[in-house]
């Protein structure tokens, strides 16, 4: 299974500053790669907030988990944030045994990642 | 089913699809195959990434069988000896180092299967992962 991957900024006021990751398919020891080499530029901005829309991956392995957590550790260096959105089950319990995410939040709808996020924008422009 | 495949990641992919296919036929709960899908990908990806160096000269051998009351995968790969079985569980929380051989991988494995047995057989690494299907087995 292939992997698609989407990238989009800003997608609503309320979350102006974030990137929003959609990722279609399998995300495995083939496609984890090219995931990588994605996010590079990405995180090369200034980018604080990166949410991984998981409603449509069916598969992850430790490849994916790894770029998930190099990821969430260079966010993690600027007081940014990995946050993860609508996870099916066995993905979710694949995080769960792993535990290779410590601090990530997950959420299971866009309102509740919004209200989050806005939270998170409104402390990081009082930090600056 | 058997497949000889070269040492690529592609390749471990192509297994693994071969296995869902399987275990489709098979009708094999989705879950279990999930699982089954997942030990099979870090396995292989082990034995491409570590065992035989991602060179694609270099192969190595899956196989699947289902015998009504569990599946088994079995690898073989001709690398340096190697038991993945005996990898000291990892740390939980710890920062991992990402390159020690299949920490998270094995980690994964052991808790989707239900049985990891390693032999060293004719200079070949061979590994046999087990699942049952019965319910009273399969507990996980």
């Amino acid at each position: 299974m292939p992997l698609e991957i989407q990238i989009q900024k800003a997608l609503s006021p309320q979350n102006a500053g974030a990137v929003t990751v959609k990722l279609t398919g399998s995300l495995d020891t083939a496609t984890a790669p090219e995931l990588e080499r994605q996010l590079a530029p990405v995180l090369a901005g200034p980018v604080k907030d990166l949410v991984f829309d998981l409603a449509q991956l069916k598969f992850i392995s430790s490849a994916g988990l790894r770029v998930f957590s190099t990821a969430r550790k260079q966010l993690k260096e600027r007081g940014g944030q990995a946050s993860f959105i609508h996870m099916q089950p066995q993905i979710q319990e694949v995080f769960e045994i792993i535990k290779a995410l410590p601090g990530v939040a997950i959420f299971k709808d866009m309102a509740e990642l919004d209200r989050y996020l806005a939270a998170r924008q409104r402390s990081h422009q009082e930090n600056q | 089913m058997t497949l000889d495949l070269s040492a690529t990641p592609e390749e471990v992919m192509r297994a693994v699809e071969a296995l869902q296919q399987f275990g489709q036929a098979k009708q094999v709960p989705e879950k279990v195959l999930f699982g089954l899908a997942l030990a099979l990908e870090e396995c292989g990806s082990n034995i491409v990434n570590h065992a035989l160096q991602r060179d694609p000269h270099r192969k190595f051998r899956v196989a699947f069988e289902h015998t009504g009351d569990a599946v088994t995968i079995e690898l073989r790969d001709p690398g340096p000896e190697f038991d993945p079985a005996a990898a000291p569980a990892v740390a939980a929380a710890a920062d991992h180092d990402d390159r020690s051989p299949g920490g998270w991988g094995i980690q994964l494995v052991r808790r989707y299967m239900d049985d990891i047995c390693y032999r060293r057989e004719a200079g070949q690494n061979v590994l046999r992962l087990t699942k049952h299907l019965t319910p009273t087995k399969a507990q996980k």
